[in-house]
């Protein structure tokens, strides 16, 4: 059994006021991690600079990245351990396993390039041609592979949701 | 008796968005994800959301994504 290479999708928050170089030198290392493990990147973008929800380490606004790549799972561990080291720079990361059509339609609005400002109107629309979605939902979030300093606050709240839920 | 009480609390079924509508739950969509959470940043529980069992599972763990991404807030409190 030969292990497959698999798609993830990884956003990650830099600080608004991070220099370009030190962007570069922390994308290159990103590359050089994807390209050692028989990868491939299909998409690598600014998604938008916003507001944060709430403040991380004294920064209100954040700068999100998009990295959608193809490879073997040893990469995923690799970015994840790179974007760790700077983590003055980066404020959060997440990667996540998707799947291979949400692969290629995140590789299809990246070639629109032009309608792609906010959030998601765009994909809404594409979606009929595809059909199943339901399929498709399924898989595109489901294995969480990181969401290291969530895990307390993620606990909290699932206590809240499950006791809402057991109240019906 | 039970008929009539019926009639009296009928209203409209609610049929789960993400069943019958063409939308992805994705944790980016961040104005999708905002209707779903109470003024208090809760998440909304089912019997408002409206959503089916599957969906709603799926709704709270995308809006946790969304919540360590500091797209969405924890609490009004921060």
């Amino acid at each position: 059994m030969a292990i497959t290479p698999n798609y993830y999708e990884t956003l990650y928050v830099t600080r608004p006021d991070l220099q370009e170089e030190a962007l570069a030198t922390i994308q290159n290392k990103l590359q050089d991690s994807i390209s050692t493990n028989q990868g491939e990147i299909i998409k690598a973008e600014k998604w938008a600079e916003r507001p944060l929800a709430y403040e991380i380490q004294d920064h209100k606004r954040g700068i999100y990245y998009i990295l959608v790549f193809k490879a073997l799972p040893d990469a995923s561990k690799e970015i994840e351990k790179h974007l760790q080291f700077y983590n003055t720079d980066i404020l959060r990361f997440m990667t996540l396993k998707i799947t291979e059509e949400a692969a290629n339609k995140s590789k299809a609005s990246q070639e629109e390039k032009a309608p792609k400002a906010e959030t998601t109107p765009a994909p809404k629309a594409e979606e009929p041609e595809t059909v199943k979605p339901e399929i498709t939902k399924e898989a595109t979030t489901e294995e969480v592979i990181v969401e290291t300093e969530a895990n307390v606050e993620t606990a909290q709240e699932a206590t809240t949701t499950s006791e809402e839920g057991g109240n019906q | 008796m039970d008929s009539r009480r019926d009639k009296r609390y009928f209203s409209k079924k609610k049929v789960c968005r993400f069943c019958t509508e063409p939308i992805e739950m994705d944790y980016k969509n961040v104005d999708l994800l905002s209707r779903f959470i109470t003024d208090r940043k809760k998440i909304v529980p089912r019997r408002n959301s409206g959503l089916c069992a599957y969906h709603q599972r799926q709704l709270a763990t995308t809006i946790k994504r969304t919540r360590f991404m500091a797209l969405l807030p924890y609490t009004v409190l921060h």
